[in-house]
């Protein structure tokens, strides 16, 4: 049915097609580094998006939530083996993404006669020794890319477009503290809830701060703000955080 | 009955399925005394003991091998995680072993099953480890008798685990003590919790450690494989404490000047 090459870029294409469709209604993650660590924030009312992966590496998910558990778990399995048998500064998301997780969520991908994963991943980590910040993003093809100022995951590409278009005008700012990064990650987000208007990409016009703190309350009405820390101020060897609801009112005060 | 596919957290199991071995099944004869190989390191004092915040747990510094100091900086309280530590007492390529494996097991329950293994589960967990170590153990090279200390979150108190080399776990109620040193403060711990004016229990963080520093100070007196305090190194015993707020390590300039004060009284 696939030997020929042309009914095989045809699945391959159907299967993109089918992935993003599936992918498209996908709650946004954004990873972004703050004084003392990463700061992971999305919204949702569903399972849980954001996990620990090791004791400096977080994880966060957009998919078919059975999907994420499979590689959730992988990447969980290879971190502690290796972290064990070596050490825990051998644990890297270079490794874990470039040896791991990209390779066998491709081959699953081009298999054209069995599931592909229905996911899109964003891993981020604190190196052990320097403290740099490095971000992971990786897509449902297996294709992935790195950055250190933070990253967008995002249902589509046209999502994290814009998303990154927001992002952009103000990630030059400053945003060392917790609350101001949390102010940008959930502003960012909220991008994700605005309705495209016709003449964006021309204009390259966004609704302003306040306009989408509005749209963010609304939406908070029947959604949850799910956050995770890198907290490298927290004691012990493990730096994965859930904040407390203290901390999260605390971070909206004044603005939401 | 097909095996399941569910991931259930045996951190264990995953290490074993990648070629990982404990410890080899026999060895080639020994006298039980270790003397196959030599004399091995060991010797120590431990003790941990239940005071008004949680518990305190601490060990003295030195690692010895026959009549021969091989370490005077041993860390023989390690943290296994952000609410319990292990006191090792006994060989300490085993322990330190049993340790590693125990921090990776409780973290990867809690990574994989999003949820902390129960206390019981622990306690089994270094049970299961001990037992493995058997026949190590009854050769002489690899006996551990560990203290495993831990706040438990659901019922709000400190806990206190002593366990055989065979894997045999006891609660110690108010106190436990292990190792070559432990026979010289057992006593005293009685004496002090029975007649000492106020128990361990209500005793403050300070009073807890100032008693610690000085019964690991008798230990010392009696028993050549304990290390005392040296002041020159600034070298003091590990103390940590664990409480609801986590595992906090007691700094040397704490313990320096507490000692000064209250242990060898500005002599």
């Amino acid at each position: 049915m696939f030997e020929e090459p042309y009914r095989w870029v045809e699945a391959i294409q159907n299967r993109r097609d089918y992935l993003e469709e599936q992918l498209s209604g996908g709650s946004p993650v954004v990873a972004l580094p703050y004084k003392e660590g990463i700061l992971f924030a999305t919204v949702g009312k569903g399972s849980a998006k954001l996990f620990e992966i090791y004791d400096l590496i977080a994880l966060g998910g957009i998919g078919h939530p059975a999907d994420l558990e499979k590689l959730r778990n992988v990447v969980l399995d290879i971190s502690h083996v290796e972290g064990f048998n070596r050490s825990p500064g051998d644990v890297t998301i270079r490794r874990l993404m470039k040896f791991g997780l990209a390779p066998m969520v491709k081959q699953a991908f081009e298999e054209v006669l069995h599931a592909p994963y229905i996911v899109k991943i964003l891993m981020a980590e604190i190196n052990t020794i320097t403290g740099k910040r490095l971000f992971f993003r990786l897509n449902y093809d297996g294709m992935f890319d790195e950055g250190d100022q933070g990253m967008i995951l995002a249902g589509t590409a046209e999502m994290t477009r814009r998303m990154e278009a927001y992002f952009q005008t103000i990630k030059k700012k400053p945003v060392p503290t917790f609350e101001k990064t949390l102010q940008v990650a959930l502003r960012t987000w909220t991008v994700s809830i605005v309705p495209p208007q016709a003449n964006e990409k021309e204009t390259g016009s966004l609704p302003d701060n306040d306009e989408l703190d509005r749209l963010l309350k609304k939406h908070l009405k029947d959604h949850q703000i799910e956050l995770a820390l890198l907290d490298q101020a927290q004691a012990g060897s493990a730096k994965y955080r859930i904040p407390s609801q203290e901390e999260i009112k605390t971070g909206l005060k004044g603005w939401l | 009955m097909e095996k399941s596919s569910m991931n259930d957290g045996d951190f264990w199991s995953l290490l074993k399925g990648n070629g990982y071995r404990f410890a080899p099944a026999s060895l080639s004869a020994g006298d039980g005394q270790g003397n196959a190989l030599g004399p091995v390191t060991q010797g120590t004092t431990i003790l941990s003991l239940k005071y008004q915040s949680g518990v305190l747990v601490a060990g003295d510094r030195r690692a010895t091998a026959g009549t021969t100091v091989m370490h005077d900086r041993t860390d023989k309280v390690i943290d296994i995680d952000r609410h319990s530590v292990l006191a090792i007492a006994g060989v300490p390529a085993t322990a330190f072993e049993i340790a590693r494996v125990m921090e990776h097991t409780f973290k990867y329950y809690r990574r994989s099953q999003l949820q902390e293994l129960s206390l019981e589960g622990k306690m089994r967990a270094l049970s299961k480890l001990l037992k493995e170590n058997i026949p190590m153990a009854m050769q002489g090279i690899g006996a551990v008798a560990p203290i495993y200390a831990a706040y438990d979150l659901q019922r709000k108190e400190g806990k206190i685990f002593f366990y055989d080399m065979l894997g045999a776990g006891f609660e110690g109620v108010e106190y436990s003590v292990s190792g070559s040193g432990s026979p010289a403060i057992r006593g005293v711990l009685h004496y002090q919790n029975r007649w000492g004016g106020e128990t361990l229990a209500e005793m403050s963080e300070e009073k807890a450690i100032i008693l610690t520093m000085r019964l690991l100070e008798t230990a010392a007196e009696f028993d050549s494989a304990t290390g005392g305090v040296n002041r020159e190194s600034r070298l003091y015993p590990s103390i940590k404490l664990v409480t609801e707020a986590g595992v906090r390590d007691i700094p040397s300039e704490m313990l320096e000047s507490l000692y000064t004060r209250q242990v060898t009284m500005n002599r």
